[in-house]
């Protein structure tokens, strides 16, 4: 295998004579040289980040942190920084493998070692087939509008299979849609914090970003530690939701994923062009390849600093400020919250806001809690079917008989079927006792993806276009920081589901 | 050149998507009061003296998007910048006039200076959930008026550029040399 120099410029056996050229990496099929596309403008507003940005601001921004500050004080968010940060160069090396070759990162952990993919095959189907995100935005409009939230929540589930099925072009299709959830969420919340915060509230909750190194008595024990892990994993993309974004760049066309045509929805599955059977990767020897290389990486860097760590800090401060407003307006709120019960706490800053003569503020809080639920259904279940749907393609024999769309469809059924099921005959734990699972399951594939990311950029890549060290030191941070917290909670306090 | 007063007027009828995001933006407000059950008069001077300034503002961003200046395609600056004065501008509007109204006196939570850098603070995220879905709707209401708006025409032209600039590397390379690579 050669994967320490530069493109290989060797025929290969099939192409002898047509001097086709290929990067070899791993035993998978070669990458066949191609040119890479021009960069876009690095300065954009819209992008594949939308993505990581409406499934990342969810329960964890919303709830989760606005809690712990709560409960801890606003120094705690110290760990939401370090965890948001750690997620942004994460972000952008997902993004260096995808863009190089146009292949997903499931596809190079499969170059790399493919019982790793099959990992991450296994690890998808444990933690997303649970209707847990639908769930909690349903029960935040059954307090505005009376209606079961079983019944809204199955609705949602049918409606998001029905949209991706007769969608033409998916990824437009969704992008659309969260563009406009996530610029109705956004303002929404800019208008509630406006309303209901001060000056105070934000100068300490900023403040506290910055308290490095601490650590709350109350925090080291077997009653939060679990909770405080789940919840570092939840600021900003969770589990394996970076590893779709691999997925969206592709099929936003972005670096070498201009290469490979886009998914369609079922009804157009029949105008889907044929999926090419690996990724491609452009001459690295080439000046002026390179030269587009770095503009590339411009634009993502702005994707994942502006727009990604931007929108994200600014939701999460938002609902921070809104919390402590609830909190300083009807102090019992502050014991609902620190119990633990996320719907009754999310009910009871309604009602706090309610009650202290802003009426409105507390309906709409709820409103945006569906909202944020709605976002995480829409993009976790397109990402889930999408994740799956190609590595089967790629990967198990004869699947290839179908188009990507079909096994796109087929997983999407499936986990809206599961999701029913769960939702109508499942365990009654609620919501919140499976949205917790799913945050402490999380930190695992996170400090598992860590670790891939490492072995593909470093080793699948040529390399003028491998990581800097630096960027290799922070990943490997990740590892140990997700791994690390994960090992501690089970051995210090017996302590695997926060 | 300083734009003449027809190219202004036609200039006005870009505001459509910027008075749309601000009135829905204000709107949200008393429009879900009616819903938690409060007087429909709390909900419309609630709605009504929020939605008003920020569709005002909303529609002067967009005309401004058709007159000579740094309010572009793709560009989140100029708006981050509107917004900072506009947000707080608006805010304070509602602030002393449902108080007015309602209560007879006005209360703002740090007094004036407080309130209004708290506001400023507030305004980055409104103003990236305003471009963000005026990006979203200007493109539409573009194609609608170039037929008979020359000031239009020039804007979506901006448009097209911008997204062409965005889309570039997809046409120039992607479908077409995608065929006969598998």
């Amino acid at each position: 295998m050669d994967t320490s120099s530069t493109p290989a410029t060797e025929p290969t056996a099939a192409n002898a004579g047509q001097e086709e050229r290929v990067w070899r990496a791993g035993k998978l099929e070669p990458m066949p040289i191609r040119t890479l596309p021009d960069a876009p403008p690095s300065v954009h507003i819209l992008g594949p980040t939308v993505f990581l940005v409406a499934l990342g601001v969810g329960m964890g921004e919303s709830y989760m942190w606005p809690r712990l500050v709560l409960l801890f004080g606003p120094e705690i968010r110290w760990l939401f920084l370090v965890g948001v940060t750690l997620q942004a160069v994460v972000m952008l090396e997902m993004a260096r493998y995808a863009m190089a070759t146009g292949e997903s990162i499931f596809f190079g952990a499969a170059r790399v070692f493919k019982p790793l993919m099959w990992f991450f095959f296994v690890v998808a189907i444990a933690v997303y087939i649970w209707p847990g995100h639908l769930s909690a935005g349903a029960a935040a409009l059954e307090e505005i509008t009376g209606i079961p939230w079983t019944v809204t929540a199955v609705s949602g589930l049918i409606l998001v299979g029905v949209v991706f099925s007769l969608a033409k072009v998916i990824y437009s299709l969704l992008e659309t849609l969260l563009s406009i959830l996530i610029g109705a969420l956004v303002i929404g919340t800019a208008i509630v914090a406006a309303m209901v915060g001060t000056w105070d509230d934000v100068v300490s909750t900023v403040a506290g970003m910055f308290a490095i190194g601490y650590i709350p008595d109350g925090a080291m024990t077997a009653a939060w530690f679990p909770v405080i892990v789940g919840s570092i994993a939840f600021a900003g993309p969770s589990g394996m939701q970076q590893m779709w974004y691999t997925l969206h760049l592709r099929d936003s066309g972005a670096g070498m994923g201009a290469h490979i045509p886009q998914i369609r929805g079922l009804r157009h599955a029949g105008e889907e062009e044929a999926m090419p059977a690996r990724g491609f990767m452009f001459d690295t020897d080439n000046p002026e390849e390179m030269k587009k290389w770095r503009g590339w990486r411009r634009w993502v860097t702005f994707d994942a600093l502006l727009l990604f760590w931007g929108i994200t800090m600014l939701v999460t401060i938002s609902f921070t400020v809104i919390a402590q407003a609830a909190a300083r307006q009807t102090p019992g709120v502050r014991e609902i919250i620190a119990s633990g019960e996320r719907e009754a706490a999310l009910s009871a800053m309604a009602d706090s806001f309610a009650s202290a003569g802003s009426s409105v503020l507390g309906v709409i809080f709820l409103g945006f809690i569906s909202l944020i639920g709605l976002n995480a259904t829409l993009g976790l279940f397109d990402s889930f079917s999408r994740g799956q749907a190609d590595m089967t393609y790629h990967f198990v024999k004869g699947a290839k008989k179908w188009r990507m769309s079909h096994l796109y469809a087929a997983f999407l059924w499936g986990v809206i079927a599961f999701g029913i099921g769960i939702l109508l005959f499942g365990p009654a734990d609620g919501p919140s006792g499976i949205l917790d699972t799913l945050a402490f399951l999380s930190t695992f594939a996170m400090g598992a993806y860590c670790v891939t990311l490492l072995l593909v950029n470093n080793r699948m890549l040529p390399k003028p276009i491998r990581p800097k060290w630096w960027t290799n030191l922070i990943i490997g941070f990740g590892a140990v920081f997700y791994l690390g917290m994960l090992l501690y909670s089970l051995f210090a306090y017996g302590v695997v589901v926060g | 050149m300083a734009p003449d007063g027809h190219s202004i007027r036609q200039a006005g009828e870009l505001a459509l998507p910027g008075v749309a995001i601000g009135a829905v933006g204000g709107a949200m407000a008393g429009g879900l009061t009616l819903l938690s059950g409060q007087p429909a008069g709390w909900a419309a001077v609630a709605a009504l003296t929020l939605a008003l300034p920020l569709a005002l503002l909303g529609g002067l961003y967009s005309s401004l998007m058709g007159l000579p200046g740094p309010f572009r395609p793709g560009l989140f600056a100029p708006a981050g910048l509107f917004w900072l004065i506009g947000f707080p501008l608006a805010r304070l509007t509602q602030q002393v006039s449902t108080g007015l109204i309602l209560d007879g006196r006005v209360l703002l939570a740090g007094g004036v200076a407080g309130f209004l850098a708290y506001q400023a603070l507030v305004s980055l995220g409104f103003a990236i959930g305003f471009v963000w879905l005026h990006e979203r709707l200007m493109p539409h209401w573009l194609v609608q008026l170039a037929p008979r708006n020359a000031v239009a025409r020039t804007v979506l032209q901006r448009y097209i550029e911008h997204a062409e600039a965005l889309s570039r590397g997809r046409r120039a390379h992607g479908k077409g040399q995608t065929k006969g690579v598998r």
